[in-house]
């Protein structure tokens, strides 16, 4: 029985990995912090498969500081070289500070021709035009991806509001509580809704020194929760997916929603 | 004459609270005695910061025992503490503060009161102590200990950071 449910969920895995995109991530220096007048961080922003090696530069211009007092500030300053981008910011009060970096929602069509996969900026409305005479599979997807992470300084606060677009993350334990073989509960919402069944993987710093990535694949429950217990300290990249049809839409044929988030177990 | 009366009943009446309130059950409060070291280190050498707690069976802080430190901004390199108390409250860690102490030998005592001075329920807890140093090393050492009216004693093992300790709860 047991055995049966492991194989179906394996199977599932399997499946669903092959949605899984090109990974972005955010990188801070501290998600911890104890200050008496403010700390810097500094926050590295990259397109890259490997956890956490840097790779393709993301621009800084989307990075967005949401305060423990609800506000919404901006990096202080950033550069961008050719592997990542750099973001700098001064935390002046105590409590959590979300930094995200966030991609605009677009709508993206994708075709086969000759055997090739294409993609083009357009939605199922103004395809038509913009798409080859002998275009195959053609798809339109509405995409959100939301490239967050977690920095507290002294006390903790919930700072997780959510805005009800694709797919969100919720925490259900705090990020600076997350310590090695302690449980960490994390909730998602799609449209605002729990949604069950989200594709989340889960994978350590340092993939290229083991031959085993050893990334933790779950799929999210009934109540849209994954539960897991990191078994070492250390920084880690989750990356969950999420996607449903839209028959409906004159603008998409289906929604899909991305949340990388970078947190890190304490040592215990 | 009234207010030399009022003045001696308020004066009583203070004695008696204060009577009451240091001993609910009549008995005086268990003792943990912990003789702590830091270890003698070789090369440079920064004073490590250390904070000891106690927490209960759920893994929940009822009491700081000590804290050592100099600037808030290594306070998070107290991992286990800062995680689980530090960071909460801030006036905690004002009034328990004091300086770092170097290599030695520092035998300390404190009643087994929680964070509040209330004494502590009889039952299983958990003595935590952390030492952290810069361009040295962290250790962490756990003492599982009862409070059941029994005197115990425990040595705790040496780590890279502390020599044996000796900790003993005494009813």
């Amino acid at each position: 029985m047991k055995l049966k449910k492991l194989i179906a969920l394996t199977l599932t895995c399997a499946i669903s990995t092959q949605a899984f995109a090109h990974s972005r991530w955010i990188l801070p220096t501290h998600f911890n912090l104890s200050a008496e007048n403010g700390e810097w961080i500094m926050v590295d922003i990259t397109a890259s498969n490997e956890t956490f090696n840097v790779d393709k530069a993301m621009g800084a211009d989307l990075v967005k500081i949401m305060t423990p007092d609800g506000k919404t500030s901006r990096p202080s300053s950033t550069f961008k070289g050719h592997r990542k981008s750099v973001a700098d910011y001064f935390l002046k009060e105590s409590g959590t500070y979300k930094i995200t970096n966030n991609s605009n929602a677009a709508y993206m069509t994708t075709y086969e021709i000759d055997g090739d996969r294409k993609r083009l900026s357009a939605n199922k409305a103004d395809r038509g035009g913009k798409l080859p005479k002998n275009a195959k599979a053609v798809q339109t997807s509405y995409r959100y991806s939301r490239v967050e992470s977690y920095v507290t300084m002294n006390t903790p606060s919930n700072n997780f509001k959510t805005d009800g677009k694709l797919l969100e993350l919720v925490p259900v334990t705090h990020p600076s509580d997350i310590a090695e073989n302690e449980k960490v509960t994390f909730a998602f919402l799609f449209n605002g809704k729990a949604q069950k069944n989200v594709s989340v993987e889960i994978t350590a710093d340092g993939v290229r020194y083991r031959n085993d990535p050893k990334t933790l694949k779950l799929l999210s429950d009934a109540k849209g929760e994954i539960t897991f217990t990191p078994q070492h300290a250390g920084r880690y990249l989750l990356v969950a997916e999420h996607e449903e049809n839209t028959p409906k839409s004159a603008l998409a044929d289906k929604q899909m929603g991305s949340v990388f988030l970078t947190f890190e177990a304490q040592l215990n | 004459m009234k207010l030399k009366t009022l003045g001696l009943t308020l004066f009583f009446l203070t004695f008696i609270n204060f009577t009451v309130v240091a001993n609910p059950n009549s008995s005086t409060p268990t003792t943990l005695n912990i003789e702590l070291t830091l270890k003698q280190q070789l090369g440079e050498y920064h004073p490590p910061y250390v904070a000891s707690w106690i927490e209960n069976s759920q893994g929940k802080p009822v009491r700081t025992l000590l804290l050592w430190r100099e600037q808030a901004k290594w306070l998070k390199d107290i991992r286990r503490w800062w995680r689980k108390v530090g960071k909460k409250d801030a006036e905690l860690v004002d009034g328990i503060t004091s300086a770092t102490r170097i290599t030695g030998k520092y035998p300390l005592s404190f009643l087994a009161e929680n964070d509040e001075k209330a004494s502590l329920k009889k039952g299983k807890y958990t003595l935590f102590i952390e030492v952290v140093r810069e361009n040295g090393g962290r250790a962490i050492i756990r003492q599982p200990f009862s409070l059941n009216g029994e005197k115990s004693t425990f040595t705790l093992a040496a780590t890279n950071e502390t020599d044996e300790i000796k900790f003993s709860v005494t009813p």
